[in-house]
């Protein structure tokens, strides 16, 4: 039949597979009481929503890497405490965003994979009269087209910007780093999503193993954890080049040019600038085009895996592993707030999905903490740093808060005949995101402990700003059940209602902000002052919205 | 409280004048039913009769036009959290927590009514013997046959005892010694003489031994409503089965000897 077919046949599973996205009607949802025509247009266009969301989520990264090429001058200049050779900094920058765009575009193929392959539009096609090859491409493109938007994004809008910041031959020259970048990406999303499909979503309950997904989880998180590894520690790597750069040619420089995506990411600046704008050496030159040859080729390998296995993937049901025969173990039922909290962390332990939110507000404060420990005894950093932390799991914790919620749509409508009140899920969830948020504060609480100066000012700084995190929760999950019952619809992953719940973040993060804005407007003077008005100004957050939210009574 | 209002309240269930709609498509049309105390009352209806409206609007799913629904004399609009605890459900498709084994699945239902741990741990265990869960208990749903999975939602109905069960199409995936237990706990279920079910199916032999009463339901109107005896009083053959009624009632048999002919023909 050919790709045409193929083509036609994915723009067919393509809309079913959105609508089960938006509606997630095979996980039991009810439809809204709108056409059917309606409803698969209605999809359709949500889907695009997200996707443009993605986009232009990597427009941005593309285009602030590229005012950075552009200002080169300038930011090393004035922005970095050390000199770096102005043709390493460029080099340095695109390797930055290359890894941002695998890390951003492997972890969007991980929020929209269990919705591949939940929907079941490729077993649908199976035993209709089509030949194999035109499966496979069918179940190719289709996987291509969650990703369409934002690839073509990145791979018209980086060679075009890089070519504006540092030159049309550069602009060329990224363009087989954008290329396997993209397919690192999808590639990476397809491997560890079917293993986290079949180890941690097909895994039995009881007897530890919850303890055992949540160790798969953490070191599934830890490699899609780079998006925000490498922003916390970009100073870090841009000193480490100024270091190697100072020294000259030299085995650690030999093993950098081997490092993805370094080779790929110091090519443009070559060709512009000439194989003298970096410190290679004799052997350097031989060791950057051998790394550029194999992670094109890894690439190239990737791709064509990638066209074969889509389908497989696409068809395997969770395995489980062989039943383990065991006693029949008792309910412990609970109340409702700690039934829904335990309910959701066993979810999350099964959907990876859902545990990286859990994840990443708790390994982003400890990689800060370690940061913190490793930094040295020097007064003030380290208990900056903490801060800083505490500071960003805070944030984190409330912007992922909508997704939270995301997790009430499966089985949204049994959920609905529960005697389940609003009050106790939206207890239940906040629950969640300061339970998440005092997790973080903790480990930064351990692991800095050596290195912090005034402990005590720190313990007082990470309870100050637990009520404006559940304040904030309360706030975003308020808006969001309103809007859920009133319009039927669920949020489900990251492409069926991520505009919504970025645009519910924003009070959310503007509440849970406004403490810290006073703590560091008084730090300078008093910190425990500075505190104590920081707690209140959390409490008094606290007390105006929670109340609001809890004061809606179920009937 | 006069006679009339104390034999409503205890009434199970009582639906009245209820429209559901869909757009412009009525799918339910000013439907009035009871279940009494004691009673199996069966909804019958061919695929867009209105059966599953008519159930999610009883459950608290779908927000009918018009009409009022009550549980024991409480307005499931309301007093829908008290309503909703003296439902037992099961829904048509299993909707259910895929990401969690039966054993978290109905933890949690158990927690959020608020169940005593004690007895609810006694009676989920005796459940899950009965309907030979034990194997599946610790797997994930999503791992789970249709059968296993309408079990779980079965057992998840029946944990908390309810007052009145609502179960939509509930014996469709289950094998015959599943379907005979189910069967024999329902009848056993109403006998306390203040407990009602309210089932859809379109199995019409189980309705005729299974159901007191049977409400026939067709482009969401009620066509025929009472005992097999009774619609056979209005039927036009003395022995008719329920088959023969319902199709008499919907006025499908002639449009089934028409299909029948009509596929004999090509």
């Amino acid at each position: 039949m050919g790709w045409r077919a193929a083509f036609r046949l994915s723009g067919v599973a393509f809309t079913e597979l959105s609508f089960q996205a938006i509606y997630a009607f095979r996980q039991g949802n009810l439809l809204p009481p709108v056409a059917g025509s309606k409803l698969t247009s209605q999809a359709r266009t949500r889907v695009l929503q997200s996707k443009a969301l993605v986009a232009g989520l990597l427009g941005f990264l593309t285009f602030g890497a590229a005012f950075v090429l552009h200002n080169a001058a300038f930011v090393s200049a004035n922005l970095l405490p050390y000199p770096i050779p102005p043709p390493l900094f460029d080099a340095g920058v695109l390797t930055a965003l290359l890894s941002l765009d695998v890390a951003f575009l492997w972890w969007t193929g991980l929020q929209v994979l269990p919705t591949f392959l939940s929907s079941g539009v490729l077993p649908v096609l199976e035993p209709l009269p089509i030949d194999d090859a035109t499966l496979r491409q069918a179940a190719t493109i289709l996987y291509l087209r969650l990703f369409d938007l934002p690839v073509l994004t990145l791979l018209v809008l980086t060679p075009l910007l890089v070519g504006f910041a540092l030159g049309p031959l550069a602009g060329v020259a990224i363009l087989p780093g954008v290329a396997a970048a993209v397919v690192y990406a999808l590639a990476l999303a397809l491997v560890t999503g079917r293993f986290f499909v079949r180890r941690v979503q097909g895994s039995r309950g009881g007897g530890g193993r919850s303890l055992l997904r949540w160790t798969y989880l953490v070191l599934w998180v830890v490699p899609a954890f780079g998006l925000f590894g490498f922003v916390t520690l970009a100073p870090s790597f841009f000193g480490a080049l100024a270091h190697l750069a100072a020294a000259g040619p030299s085995t650690a420089f030999n093993l950098l040019l081997t490092a993805y995506p370094f080779p790929l990411a110091v090519a443009p600046v070559l060709l512009t600038q000439g194989s003298g704008a970096v410190p290679l050496g004799g052997s350097g030159l031989l060791i950057l085009l051998a790394s550029f040859v194999a992670y094109t080729a890894l690439a190239v390998g990737a791709a064509v895996w990638m066209a074969g296995a889509i389908r497989d993937v696409g068809l395997a049901p969770p395995t489980v592993p062989v039943a383990a025969q065991g006693g029949l173990r008792n309910l412990r039922p609970t109340g409702a707030v700690y039934a829904v909290l335990v309910k959701d962390l066993r979810m999350a332990s099964r959907t990876p999905g859902y545990a990286f939110l859990i994840l990443l507000p708790i390994l982003d404060a400890v990689a800060l903490g370690l940061l913190t420990f490793v930094s040295g005894p020097r007064p003030g950093t380290g208990t900056s740093l903490a801060l800083g932390a505490v500071t960003t799991a805070a944030l984190l914790a409330t912007f992922f808060g909508p997704a939270f919620f995301a997790i009430e749509v499966v089985a949204y409508s049994y959920g609905r005949t529960l005697p389940l009140p609003d009050r106790s899920l939206v207890l239940g969830k906040v629950a969640l995101i300061t339970m998440v948020y005092l997790v973080a504060g903790g480990l930064v609480l351990a692991i800095t402990d050596l290195r912090i100066s005034d402990p005590w000012v720190f313990l007082g700084f990470v309870l100050a700003e637990l009520p404006a995190v559940a304040a904030a929760s309360f706030l975003e999950l308020g808006i969001l059940l309103q809007r859920a019952r009133r319009k039927g619809l669920p949020l489900v992953n990251l492409y069926t209602g991520a505009w919504v719940a970025v645009l519910v973040s924003i009070p959310g993060l503007l509440v849970a902000s406004a403490p810290l804005v006073a703590f560091e407007a008084l730090r300078a003077g008093s910190q425990p002052l500075a505190v104590g008005t920081m707690a209140l100004v959390a409490l008094g957050c606290l007390a105006l919205i929670a109340p609001f939210v809890l004061r809606r009574r179920d009937a | 409280m006069d006679p009339s209002a104390s034999a409503r309240s205890a009434l199970p269930l009582r639906v009245d004048d209820l429209s559901v709609a869909y757009g412009e498509r009525t799918a339910v049309d000013h439907l009035s039913l009871e279940v009494r105390p004691g009673e199996i009352y069966g909804l019958l209806g061919s695929n867009g009769a209105g059966k599953s409206s008519t159930i999610k609007s009883i459950v608290g799913l779908l927000r009918p036009e018009a009409g009022t629904i009550r549980v024991f004399g409480r307005d499931v609009r309301t007093e829908s959290l008290a309503t909703k605890a003296s439902i037992g459900y099961v829904p048509e498709t299993s909707m259910l927590y895929e990401a969690l084994t039966p054993h978290e699945f109905l933890e949690f239902v158990a927690g959020v009514r608020r169940l005593d741990p004690a007895a609810t741990a006694a009676r989920a265990r005796n459940l899950v013997i009965a309907f030979r869960l034990t194997d599946e208990f610790e797997e994930p749903i999503a791992t789970l046959s249709n059968g296993t999975r309408q079990k779980v939602l079965l057992v998840a109905a029946l944990l908390h005892q309810p007052p009145l069960l609502v179960l939509d199409e509930p014996l469709n995936h289950l094998d015959p010694r599943s379907l005979r237990l189910m069967k024999d706990l329902l009848a056993q279920y109403v006998r306390t003489g203040t407990r009602g079910v309210l089932f859809s199916t379109h199995a019409m032999e189980i309705a005729e031994q299974l159901c007191h009463r049977v409400g026939i339901l067709d482009h969401g109107v009620l066509r025929g409503e009472g005992s097999l005896a009774s619609l056979r009083e209005r039927g036009a053959e003395g022995d008719a089965s329920l088959e023969q009624i319902f199709l008499h009632l919907t006025q499908e048999d002639e449009g089934v000897k028409a299909a029948l002919a009509s596929l004999e023909r090509t």
